[in-house]
């Protein structure tokens, strides 16, 4: 993943996210969602609309798991790690016997940018999914992440502490992960 | 939902990424649960007294352990963290079992042939290792769970690496009331101790640490 410059165009992004600049995050993600619709759709040629599924699966477990990434090392091998294991995870859903030789390689046959845009819908519904988790966790959510408010005021309307809609936050988004994961 | 929907609602909020807390986790939870494992061998077997640490091989075998878990808590911290190189902690496990393992040799060649069989097996040579696995059981859940708060992507390596510091523990703990002196003795039967640990952690890994 190193040649093409893909490390050098995502760190600074994934730095200034990891210090909270949710623009460079929001960045930084809109280039990993791009890197890995290209590394799995060949991988998955048989699979062709699980594509963009696996991409949405794989975006909420890099955001679940940031906190893995060491700063002191490339996050794109940490990326790179974690997009295989995903990939590994849905062959071992699928009961498929055995992984691809490509797995092992860094590089990505496809340029990083193609099919990028216009292949973004994915086929199973994340929105929905969200309205399935329990209220607390939902509606924690729906008020930090789909209404825009800071955790303060979202802690403050919901009547609990700032740690408590955090957790929730990030439980809930892990039980969409592993719904998202179990549907398959 | 569109992708880009996806990145705008993980990004919005998100805030500063707090860094992994999976060594406090750890160290609190072996903390938490030491204590329980030396009342155990306390109860099961009473304490060596201290005095008797020179003659029953205490120090060597706290070292053994003590080296093992540094290794293997490392090697489940890098394990647990997706492209982190887990060479070094790998060479160290590694390097410290040959170690032992010529000491053991070692020190089984000074003895006379006919007095081998009761320097390799002591008085509790078939108890050690089964214990050694009953006391890092409690343990190994608690560094089970501490690794699912990281990443492992190589689950069968991270279960493994789990069971063989929850056996090194338990090595820790059983020494305390362990008077075999041999040398030989503890290179065989506590390493066989946490091996069975080690085998018990790669065996539930793959189930317990998926993510």
């Amino acid at each position: 993943m190193a040649e093409d410059g893909f490390e050098a165009r995502l760190a600074p992004l994934w730095h200034a996210g990891r210090d909270g600049d949710e623009a460079a995050y929001r960045a930084a993600l809109s280039l990993i969602a791009l890197r890995l619709r290209a590394y799995f759709r060949p991988r998955m040629a048989g699979l062709p609309d699980d594509v963009e599924d696996l991409v949405q699966e794989t975006l909420l477990a890099i955001h679940l798991k940031r906190a893995t990434h060491d700063p002191a090392l490339p996050v794109s091998n940490w990326l790179h790690a974690v997009a295989r294991y995903r990939l590994t995870d849905v062959y071992r859903r699928r009961g498929r016997r055995g992984v691809p030789d490509t797995l092992d390689g860094m590089e990505i046959e496809a340029p990083p940018d193609s099919g990028g845009v216009e292949a973004s819908s994915a086929r199973r519904d994340l929105g929905r999914l969200l309205g399935t988790l329990p209220d607390g966790q939902r509606q924690a959510i729906e008020l930090v992440k789909v209404e825009g408010y800071s955790t303060e005021e979202a802690a403050a309307r919901m009547g609990i502490t700032v740690t408590t809609l955090k957790v929730r936050v990030h439980r809930g988004l892990q039980r969409l992960m592993q719904d998202v994961g179990s549907q398959q | 939902m569109k992708t880009d929907d996806l990145i705008g609602l993980l990004a919005q909020g998100a805030g500063r990424t707090e860094p992994a807390g999976d060594l406090g986790h750890m160290v609190l939870g072996a903390l938490m649960v030491l204590p329980l494992m030396v009342l155990a061998v306390w109860l099961g077997l009473g304490l060596v007294p201290v005095a008797l640490w020179p003659v029953s091989g205490t120090f060597a075998k706290l070292s053994y352990a003590g080296i093992v878990l540094f290794g293997a808590g490392l090697l489940l911290r890098r394990l647990g963290r997706p492209g982190a190189a887990v060479g070094l902690p790998l060479a160290l496990i590694a390097g410290t079992l040959a170690a032992v393992a010529m000491i053991g040799v070692a020190d089984l060649l000074r003895q006379p042939v006919a007095g081998w069989p009761m320097h390799i097996l002591g008085k509790s040579a078939p108890v050690c290792p089964w214990a050694i696995l009953f006391l890092s059981v409690p343990v190994l859940a608690v560094m089970l769970w501490s690794a699912r708060a990281l990443a492992p992507t190589r689950l069968r390596l991270a279960g493994a690496a789990a069971g063989l510091a929850a056996g090194a523990l338990g090595a820790l703990a059983y020494a305390m009331g362990c008077d075999e002196g041999a040398l030989t003795f503890m290179a065989l039967w506590y390493s066989l101790g946490m091996a069975l640990a080690t085998v018990l952690g790669a065996v539930v890994g793959p189930r317990v640490l998926r993510w």
